[in-house]
Protein backbone atom coordinates (compact mmCIF):
# COMPACT_ATOMS: atom_id res chain seq x y z
CA UNK A 1 0.00 0.00 0.00
CA UNK A 2 2.97 2.44 -0.24
CA UNK A 3 1.74 3.79 -3.95
CA UNK A 4 -1.55 4.25 -2.28
CA UNK A 5 0.35 6.04 0.65
CA UNK A 6 2.31 8.00 -2.05
CA UNK A 7 -0.74 8.86 -4.07
CA UNK A 8 -2.82 10.47 -0.94
CA UNK A 9 0.51 12.50 -0.30
CA UNK A 10 0.61 13.83 -3.64
CA UNK A 11 -3.29 14.58 -3.77
CA UNK A 12 -3.12 16.50 -0.26
CA UNK A 13 -0.33 18.57 -1.47
CA UNK A 14 -2.75 20.26 -3.69
CA UNK A 15 -5.32 20.80 -1.12
CA UNK A 16 -6.41 23.61 1.36
CA UNK A 17 -4.85 22.93 4.77
CA UNK A 18 -8.23 23.27 6.16
CA UNK A 19 -9.93 20.17 4.24
CA UNK A 20 -6.83 17.82 3.71
CA UNK A 21 -7.04 15.46 6.54
CA UNK A 22 -11.34 15.00 6.03
CA UNK A 23 -10.64 14.64 1.96
CA UNK A 24 -7.79 12.18 1.92
CA UNK A 25 -9.49 10.16 4.86
CA UNK A 26 -12.12 9.68 2.41
CA UNK A 27 -10.53 9.11 -0.50
CA UNK A 28 -8.34 7.16 0.67
CA UNK A 29 -11.46 5.13 1.82
CA UNK A 30 -12.63 5.20 -1.61
CA UNK A 31 -9.56 3.61 -2.56
CA UNK A 32 -8.89 0.91 -0.33
CA UNK A 33 -12.62 -0.21 -1.41
CA UNK A 34 -12.30 -0.35 -4.79
CA UNK A 35 -9.22 -2.27 -3.97
CA UNK A 36 -10.52 -4.61 -2.07
CA UNK A 37 -13.62 -5.09 -4.78
CA UNK A 38 -10.69 -5.52 -7.10
CA UNK A 39 -9.09 -8.15 -5.47
CA UNK A 40 -12.44 -10.23 -4.48
CA UNK A 41 -12.95 -10.22 -8.31
CA UNK A 42 -9.49 -11.47 -8.98
CA UNK A 43 -9.39 -14.01 -5.60
CA UNK A 44 -5.48 -12.69 -4.94
CA UNK A 45 -4.14 -9.95 -3.84
CA UNK A 46 -3.32 -6.94 -6.42
CA UNK A 47 -0.09 -6.65 -6.92
CA UNK A 48 1.50 -3.22 -7.36
CA UNK A 49 0.80 -3.05 -11.38
CA UNK A 50 -2.88 -3.21 -10.22
CA UNK A 51 -2.24 -0.96 -7.72
CA UNK A 52 -0.89 1.47 -9.84
CA UNK A 53 -3.65 0.56 -12.92
CA UNK A 54 -6.49 1.65 -10.12
CA UNK A 55 -4.61 4.77 -9.63
CA UNK A 56 -4.25 6.00 -12.90
CA UNK A 57 -7.62 5.44 -13.62
CA UNK A 58 -8.31 7.62 -10.06
CA UNK A 59 -6.83 10.66 -12.22
CA UNK A 60 -3.41 12.84 -11.86
CA UNK A 61 -3.45 13.80 -8.28
CA UNK A 62 -2.83 17.51 -9.45
CA UNK A 63 -6.55 17.61 -10.77
CA UNK A 64 -8.34 14.81 -8.54
CA UNK A 65 -7.57 17.89 -5.56
CA UNK A 66 -8.38 20.62 -8.29
CA UNK A 67 -12.23 19.16 -8.23
CA UNK A 68 -12.57 19.60 -4.86
CA UNK A 69 -11.90 23.36 -5.28
CA UNK A 70 -14.54 25.71 -6.32
CA UNK A 71 -14.33 25.99 -10.07
CA UNK A 72 -12.58 29.57 -10.72
CA UNK A 73 -12.14 31.46 -13.96
CA UNK A 74 -9.66 34.38 -14.13
CA UNK A 75 -12.17 36.21 -16.81
CA UNK A 76 -15.38 34.82 -17.10
CA UNK A 77 -17.79 33.57 -19.94
CA UNK A 78 -19.64 36.96 -20.00
CA UNK A 79 -16.57 39.02 -20.12
CA UNK A 80 -14.20 36.76 -22.64
CA UNK A 81 -15.73 37.83 -25.76
CA UNK A 82 -15.21 41.37 -25.12
CA UNK A 83 -11.79 40.91 -23.62
CA UNK A 84 -10.90 38.75 -26.65
CA UNK A 85 -12.04 41.40 -29.15
CA UNK A 86 -9.95 44.12 -27.15
CA UNK A 87 -6.84 41.99 -27.32
CA UNK A 88 -7.63 41.24 -31.05
CA UNK A 89 -8.27 45.20 -31.32
CA UNK A 90 -4.63 45.87 -29.82
CA UNK A 91 -2.57 42.84 -30.58
CA UNK A 92 -3.57 43.04 -33.96
CA UNK A 93 -4.86 45.72 -35.45
CA UNK A 94 -2.85 48.25 -33.95
CA UNK A 95 0.44 47.89 -32.49
CA UNK A 96 1.84 45.56 -35.91
CA UNK A 97 0.68 48.46 -37.67
CA UNK A 98 2.15 51.59 -35.53
CA UNK A 99 5.68 49.01 -35.87
CA UNK A 100 5.46 48.57 -39.31
CA UNK A 101 4.51 52.31 -40.61
CA UNK A 102 5.90 54.47 -37.65
CA UNK A 103 8.36 53.44 -35.59
CA UNK A 104 10.55 50.49 -38.14
CA UNK A 105 11.14 53.05 -40.16
CA UNK A 106 12.47 55.39 -37.96
CA UNK A 107 14.70 52.98 -36.15
CA UNK A 108 15.96 51.65 -39.44
CA UNK A 109 16.23 55.81 -40.32
CA UNK A 110 17.89 56.58 -37.26
CA UNK A 111 21.48 55.63 -38.74
CA UNK A 112 21.53 52.37 -36.96
CA UNK A 113 22.81 48.81 -38.85
CA UNK A 114 19.96 48.32 -40.71
CA UNK A 115 19.61 44.53 -39.49
CA UNK A 116 20.08 45.40 -36.09
CA UNK A 117 17.26 47.78 -36.05
CA UNK A 118 15.21 45.69 -37.57
CA UNK A 119 15.64 43.00 -35.15
CA UNK A 120 15.53 45.61 -31.96
CA UNK A 121 12.00 46.68 -33.62
CA UNK A 122 10.54 42.95 -34.03
CA UNK A 123 11.70 42.73 -30.17
CA UNK A 124 10.04 45.62 -29.20
CA UNK A 125 6.73 44.68 -30.96
CA UNK A 126 7.24 41.44 -29.01
CA UNK A 127 7.34 43.24 -25.83
CA UNK A 128 4.67 45.53 -26.30
CA UNK A 129 2.38 42.97 -27.24
CA UNK A 130 3.46 40.64 -24.36
CA UNK A 131 3.02 43.65 -22.19
CA UNK A 132 -0.56 44.65 -23.53
CA UNK A 133 -1.63 41.17 -23.27
CA UNK A 134 -0.83 40.83 -19.40
CA UNK A 135 -1.97 44.74 -18.89
CA UNK A 136 -5.67 43.92 -20.85
CA UNK A 137 -5.40 40.46 -18.90
CA UNK A 138 -5.36 42.28 -15.69
CA UNK A 139 -8.15 45.33 -16.13
CA UNK A 140 -10.55 42.67 -17.37
CA UNK A 141 -9.78 40.42 -14.49
CA UNK A 142 -10.34 43.39 -12.02
CA UNK A 143 -13.48 43.87 -13.92
CA UNK A 144 -14.37 40.29 -13.56
CA UNK A 145 -13.64 40.24 -10.07
CA UNK A 146 -15.54 43.87 -8.84
CA UNK A 147 -18.09 44.18 -11.82
CA UNK A 148 -18.93 47.98 -12.33
CA UNK A 149 -22.59 48.93 -11.58
CA UNK A 150 -22.50 50.07 -15.42
CA UNK A 151 -22.23 46.59 -16.87
CA UNK A 152 -25.68 45.71 -14.96
CA UNK A 153 -27.22 49.03 -15.62
CA UNK A 154 -27.96 50.08 -19.28
CA UNK A 155 -30.67 51.98 -21.39
CA UNK A 156 -31.39 49.63 -25.12
CA UNK A 157 -32.56 53.25 -25.87
CA UNK A 158 -28.65 54.43 -25.56
CA UNK A 159 -27.55 51.55 -28.17
CA UNK A 160 -25.12 52.43 -31.19
CA UNK A 161 -27.27 52.51 -34.52
CA UNK A 162 -26.99 49.54 -36.96
CA UNK A 163 -24.91 50.67 -39.41
CA UNK A 164 -26.41 50.15 -43.39
CA UNK A 165 -25.81 47.14 -44.58
CA UNK A 166 -23.09 46.88 -46.80
CA UNK A 167 -23.72 44.70 -50.12
CA UNK A 168 -21.13 41.42 -49.80
CA UNK A 169 -17.98 41.73 -51.27
CA UNK A 170 -16.66 38.79 -52.82
CA UNK A 171 -13.45 38.23 -54.37
CA UNK A 172 -13.73 39.44 -57.94
CA UNK A 173 -11.84 37.87 -60.83
CA UNK A 174 -8.99 40.01 -61.87
CA UNK A 175 -10.08 42.40 -64.60
CA UNK A 176 -8.69 41.88 -68.20
CA UNK A 177 -7.12 45.56 -68.59
CA UNK A 178 -5.17 44.97 -65.24
CA UNK A 179 -4.07 41.42 -66.06
CA UNK A 180 -2.69 42.72 -69.57
CA UNK A 181 -1.23 46.04 -67.79
CA UNK A 182 0.18 43.84 -64.98
CA UNK A 183 1.67 41.57 -67.76
CA UNK A 184 3.13 44.62 -69.60
CA UNK A 185 4.61 46.05 -66.57
CA UNK A 186 6.27 42.95 -66.24
CA UNK A 187 7.68 42.78 -69.53
CA UNK A 188 8.84 46.47 -69.10
CA UNK A 189 10.76 46.13 -65.68
CA UNK A 190 12.35 42.91 -66.39
CA UNK A 191 14.12 44.97 -69.92
CA UNK A 192 14.85 47.61 -67.81
CA UNK A 193 16.07 45.66 -65.34
CA UNK A 194 18.27 43.87 -67.60
CA UNK A 195 19.66 47.40 -69.18
CA UNK A 196 20.34 49.29 -66.26
CA UNK A 197 21.70 46.61 -64.07
CA UNK A 198 23.87 44.59 -66.79
CA UNK A 199 24.18 46.12 -69.79
CA UNK A 200 25.00 49.83 -68.15
CA UNK A 201 25.91 50.07 -64.37
CA UNK A 202 26.81 53.85 -64.64
CA UNK A 203 25.15 56.92 -65.54
CA UNK A 204 26.49 60.02 -66.13
CA UNK A 205 24.72 63.35 -65.73
CA UNK A 206 26.22 66.23 -66.86
CA UNK A 207 29.42 65.98 -65.04
CA UNK A 208 28.24 63.64 -61.91
CA UNK A 209 28.72 60.20 -62.22
CA UNK A 210 26.10 57.72 -60.26
CA UNK A 211 27.73 53.92 -60.01
CA UNK A 212 25.77 51.24 -59.25
CA UNK A 213 27.64 49.42 -56.59
CA UNK A 214 28.77 45.59 -57.13
CA UNK A 215 25.92 44.05 -54.72
CA UNK A 216 23.19 44.41 -57.45
CA UNK A 217 24.44 42.14 -59.91
CA UNK A 218 25.52 39.43 -57.36
CA UNK A 219 21.31 40.26 -57.18
CA UNK A 220 20.78 40.36 -60.48
CA UNK A 221 19.28 36.53 -61.30
CA UNK A 222 16.83 36.89 -58.18
CA UNK A 223 15.42 39.95 -58.89
CA UNK A 224 15.15 38.98 -62.90
CA UNK A 225 13.03 36.12 -61.83
CA UNK A 226 10.89 37.99 -59.32
CA UNK A 227 9.97 41.24 -62.05
CA UNK A 228 9.75 37.76 -65.01
CA UNK A 229 7.10 36.60 -61.95
CA UNK A 230 4.50 39.45 -63.66
CA UNK A 231 4.47 37.42 -66.73
CA UNK A 232 2.86 34.20 -66.05
CA UNK A 233 0.78 35.92 -63.54
CA UNK A 234 -0.47 38.51 -65.49
CA UNK A 235 -1.07 35.88 -67.98
CA UNK A 236 -2.93 33.90 -65.70
CA UNK A 237 -5.23 37.02 -64.97
CA UNK A 238 -5.52 37.62 -68.33
CA UNK A 239 -6.46 33.76 -69.74
CA UNK A 240 -7.65 32.28 -66.76
CA UNK A 241 -9.32 34.83 -64.53
CA UNK A 242 -11.18 32.37 -62.66
CA UNK A 243 -7.89 30.66 -61.10
CA UNK A 244 -7.70 33.45 -58.04
CA UNK A 245 -6.63 30.96 -55.38
CA UNK A 246 -3.40 30.15 -57.56
CA UNK A 247 -2.96 33.66 -58.76
CA UNK A 248 -3.07 34.21 -54.84
CA UNK A 249 -0.46 31.69 -53.99
CA UNK A 250 2.18 32.53 -56.44
CA UNK A 251 2.14 36.56 -55.43
CA UNK A 252 1.89 35.49 -51.91
CA UNK A 253 5.01 33.29 -53.33
CA UNK A 254 6.64 36.39 -54.80
CA UNK A 255 5.90 38.64 -52.41
CA UNK A 256 7.64 36.32 -49.67
CA UNK A 257 10.72 36.14 -52.11
CA UNK A 258 10.98 39.83 -52.71
CA UNK A 259 10.69 40.77 -49.11
CA UNK A 260 13.66 38.48 -48.31
CA UNK A 261 15.77 39.97 -51.09
CA UNK A 262 14.62 43.66 -50.02
CA UNK A 263 15.99 42.24 -46.63
CA UNK A 264 19.06 41.01 -47.67
CA UNK A 265 19.44 44.44 -49.60
CA UNK A 266 18.77 46.64 -47.04
CA UNK A 267 21.95 44.72 -45.54
CA UNK A 268 24.59 45.31 -47.96
CA UNK A 269 24.85 49.32 -48.52
CA UNK A 270 26.16 51.37 -49.98
CA UNK A 271 24.27 50.88 -53.26
CA UNK A 272 25.60 53.81 -55.23
CA UNK A 273 28.98 55.97 -55.35
CA UNK A 274 28.40 59.17 -56.66
CA UNK A 275 31.39 60.48 -58.54
CA UNK A 276 31.92 64.19 -59.16
CA UNK A 277 35.63 65.52 -60.32
CA UNK A 278 34.33 69.56 -60.58
CA UNK A 279 32.77 69.65 -57.69
CA UNK A 280 34.13 69.87 -54.10
CA UNK A 281 34.91 66.35 -51.64
CA UNK A 282 32.68 67.56 -49.13
CA UNK A 283 29.48 67.82 -51.86
CA UNK A 284 30.56 64.27 -53.30
CA UNK A 285 30.46 62.84 -50.06
CA UNK A 286 27.20 64.74 -49.43
CA UNK A 287 26.07 63.74 -52.33
CA UNK A 288 26.86 59.99 -52.07
CA UNK A 289 25.30 60.20 -48.27
CA UNK A 290 22.07 61.28 -49.59
CA UNK A 291 22.26 58.65 -52.74
CA UNK A 292 22.52 56.10 -50.12
CA UNK A 293 19.78 57.24 -47.82
CA UNK A 294 17.16 57.91 -50.58
CA UNK A 295 18.24 54.16 -51.45
CA UNK A 296 17.79 52.71 -48.70
CA UNK A 297 14.02 54.47 -48.31
CA UNK A 298 13.08 53.15 -51.88
CA UNK A 299 13.92 49.57 -50.47
CA UNK A 300 12.04 50.43 -47.12
CA UNK A 301 8.71 51.64 -49.20
CA UNK A 302 9.39 48.46 -51.97
CA UNK A 303 9.22 46.52 -48.21
CA UNK A 304 6.17 48.32 -47.72
CA UNK A 305 4.14 47.93 -50.75
CA UNK A 306 5.47 44.63 -50.74
CA UNK A 307 3.79 43.50 -47.49
CA UNK A 308 0.92 45.29 -47.79
CA UNK A 309 0.20 43.54 -51.19
CA UNK A 310 1.04 39.93 -49.60
CA UNK A 311 -1.71 41.03 -46.95
CA UNK A 312 -4.29 41.55 -49.08
CA UNK A 313 -3.53 38.51 -50.79
CA UNK A 314 -3.20 36.62 -47.64
CA UNK A 315 -7.07 37.82 -47.15
CA UNK A 316 -8.00 37.16 -50.63
CA UNK A 317 -7.08 34.00 -50.13
CA UNK A 318 -8.46 33.13 -46.79
CA UNK A 319 -12.16 35.13 -47.99
CA UNK A 320 -12.37 32.34 -51.18
CA UNK A 321 -13.60 28.67 -50.59
CA UNK A 322 -11.22 25.70 -51.69
CA UNK A 323 -12.82 24.66 -54.62
CA UNK A 324 -12.90 28.85 -55.98
CA UNK A 325 -10.73 27.76 -58.97
CA UNK A 326 -13.91 26.58 -61.46
CA UNK A 327 -14.67 28.94 -63.61
CA UNK A 328 -17.88 30.90 -62.44
CA UNK A 329 -21.38 31.47 -64.92
CA UNK A 330 -20.78 34.31 -66.02
CA UNK A 331 -16.65 35.29 -66.43
CA UNK A 332 -15.67 38.36 -68.25
CA UNK A 333 -12.94 37.46 -70.58
CA UNK B 1 -22.05 18.99 -40.74
CA UNK B 2 -19.14 16.72 -40.06
CA UNK B 3 -16.78 16.63 -37.01
CA UNK B 4 -13.01 16.24 -37.31
CA UNK B 5 -11.38 13.81 -34.72
CA UNK B 6 -9.83 17.04 -32.86
CA UNK B 7 -13.33 18.46 -31.74
CA UNK B 8 -15.40 16.19 -29.66
CA UNK B 9 -18.45 14.98 -30.70
CA UNK B 10 -21.01 17.26 -29.98
CA UNK B 11 -23.30 14.40 -28.57
CA UNK B 12 -20.97 13.58 -25.91
CA UNK B 13 -21.16 17.34 -24.43
CA UNK B 14 -24.53 17.86 -25.17
CA UNK B 15 -25.25 14.25 -22.76
CA UNK B 16 -22.96 15.51 -20.39
CA UNK B 17 -24.71 18.98 -19.79
CA UNK B 18 -27.94 16.97 -19.73
CA UNK B 19 -26.90 14.62 -16.96
CA UNK B 20 -25.09 17.23 -14.45
CA UNK B 21 -28.34 18.20 -13.34
CA UNK B 22 -29.61 14.71 -13.24
CA UNK B 23 -26.97 13.27 -11.35
CA UNK B 24 -27.68 15.57 -8.49
CA UNK B 25 -30.89 14.59 -8.40
CA UNK B 26 -29.89 11.15 -8.75
CA UNK B 27 -27.13 11.53 -5.41
CA UNK B 28 -29.90 13.11 -3.28
CA UNK B 29 -32.77 11.01 -3.84
CA UNK B 30 -30.52 7.52 -3.30
CA UNK B 31 -29.63 9.41 0.17
CA UNK B 32 -33.13 8.84 1.33
CA UNK B 33 -31.16 5.97 2.87
CA UNK B 34 -27.66 6.46 4.17
CA UNK B 35 -24.82 5.51 1.98
CA UNK B 36 -21.07 5.67 2.42
CA UNK B 37 -19.33 7.02 -0.72
CA UNK B 38 -17.93 3.97 -2.25
CA UNK B 39 -21.59 1.78 -1.63
CA UNK B 40 -23.52 5.26 -3.20
CA UNK B 41 -21.35 5.06 -6.22
CA UNK B 42 -21.93 1.24 -6.66
CA UNK B 43 -26.01 1.91 -6.22
CA UNK B 44 -26.15 4.35 -8.30
CA UNK B 45 -24.22 2.79 -10.85
CA UNK B 46 -26.34 -0.59 -10.77
CA UNK B 47 -29.13 1.47 -10.84
CA UNK B 48 -27.80 2.43 -14.33
CA UNK B 49 -26.52 6.31 -13.53
CA UNK B 50 -22.77 5.47 -13.17
CA UNK B 51 -20.73 8.43 -11.89
CA UNK B 52 -17.21 9.51 -11.65
CA UNK B 53 -15.79 9.53 -8.71
CA UNK B 54 -13.97 12.63 -8.85
CA UNK B 55 -17.25 13.79 -10.16
CA UNK B 56 -19.30 12.73 -6.90
CA UNK B 57 -17.31 13.42 -3.91
CA UNK B 58 -17.06 16.78 -4.77
CA UNK B 59 -20.51 16.73 -5.38
CA UNK B 60 -21.30 15.27 -1.79
CA UNK B 61 -19.44 17.83 0.07
CA UNK B 62 -20.65 21.12 -2.00
CA UNK B 63 -24.43 19.25 -1.27
CA UNK B 64 -23.52 19.21 2.10
CA UNK B 65 -22.30 22.69 2.79
CA UNK B 66 -25.72 23.58 1.16
CA UNK B 67 -27.47 21.77 4.53
CA UNK B 68 -28.83 19.54 1.84
CA UNK B 69 -27.04 16.49 3.14
CA UNK B 70 -25.80 15.42 6.79
CA UNK B 71 -22.83 13.28 7.20
CA UNK B 72 -20.76 11.55 9.94
CA UNK B 73 -18.24 9.11 10.33
CA UNK B 74 -18.38 5.88 11.79
CA UNK B 75 -16.96 2.67 11.72
CA UNK B 76 -17.90 0.01 9.69
CA UNK B 77 -15.91 -3.54 9.23
CA UNK B 78 -12.81 -2.67 10.79
CA UNK B 79 -12.98 0.68 8.80
CA UNK B 80 -13.49 4.20 8.90
CA UNK B 81 -16.08 5.40 6.55
CA UNK B 82 -17.89 8.58 6.37
CA UNK B 83 -21.76 7.48 5.65
CA UNK B 84 -24.10 10.60 4.26
CA UNK B 85 -27.75 10.74 4.67
CA UNK B 86 -30.18 13.29 3.23
CA UNK B 87 -31.33 16.65 6.01
CA UNK B 88 -34.77 17.53 6.38
CA UNK B 89 -34.46 20.93 4.36
CA UNK B 90 -33.03 18.18 1.56
CA UNK B 91 -35.77 16.09 1.94
CA UNK B 92 -37.95 19.21 0.94
CA UNK B 93 -35.03 20.39 -1.86
CA UNK B 94 -35.79 16.98 -3.36
CA UNK B 95 -39.33 17.11 -3.51
CA UNK B 96 -39.32 20.15 -4.95
CA UNK B 97 -36.82 19.17 -7.35
CA UNK B 98 -38.76 15.79 -7.96
CA UNK B 99 -41.77 18.34 -9.02
CA UNK B 100 -39.60 19.96 -10.84
CA UNK B 101 -37.87 17.25 -13.07
CA UNK B 102 -41.66 15.77 -13.94
CA UNK B 103 -43.10 18.75 -14.77
CA UNK B 104 -40.00 19.64 -17.16
CA UNK B 105 -40.10 15.51 -18.47
CA UNK B 106 -43.98 16.05 -19.13
CA UNK B 107 -43.49 19.20 -21.30
CA UNK B 108 -40.61 17.59 -23.27
CA UNK B 109 -41.88 14.82 -23.59
CA UNK B 110 -44.95 16.84 -25.30
CA UNK B 111 -42.53 18.95 -27.52
CA UNK B 112 -40.40 16.04 -28.72
CA UNK B 113 -43.31 13.79 -29.92
CA UNK B 114 -45.65 16.39 -30.99
CA UNK B 115 -49.16 17.83 -29.37
CA UNK B 116 -51.02 15.82 -31.37
CA UNK B 117 -50.04 12.48 -30.01
CA UNK B 118 -49.68 13.93 -26.56
CA UNK B 119 -53.07 14.77 -26.56
CA UNK B 120 -54.22 11.05 -28.11
CA UNK B 121 -52.01 9.60 -25.38
CA UNK B 122 -53.98 11.83 -22.71
CA UNK B 123 -57.12 10.61 -23.64
CA UNK B 124 -56.48 7.14 -24.00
Amino acid sequence: MELLNRYLHAVKFWLPKSQQEDIIAELGEDLRSQIEDREAALGRPLDEDGLAAVLKQRGNPMLVAGSYLPQRSLIGPALFPIYQFILKLVIVWILPPIFILVVGPATVLSGRDPSLALAETAWTLLMAAVFAFGVITLVFAAMERYPHESMLKWDPCRLPRVPPAEPITQPQPVPGYRAIAELLAAIGASLLWIEVMWLRTSFDFNGVAITLAPVWRSFFWPILLVTLSGVPIGLMGWLRPWWMRARSCVRLAVDGVTLVLTGALVNMGPWVRVAAPNLPAAGVADANHWANVGTSIGLGVVAIITLVDAVQEARRLVRQKPAGNHAPVAVRR
Amino acid sequence: MSHTASSPDPFDNLRLELRRGCLVLAVLAQLRAEHYGYALRKALADRGMAIDENTLYPLLRRLETQGLLVSEWREEEKRNKRFYRLSSHGQGVLDQLLEEWQSINASLTRIAEGDALWELKAES
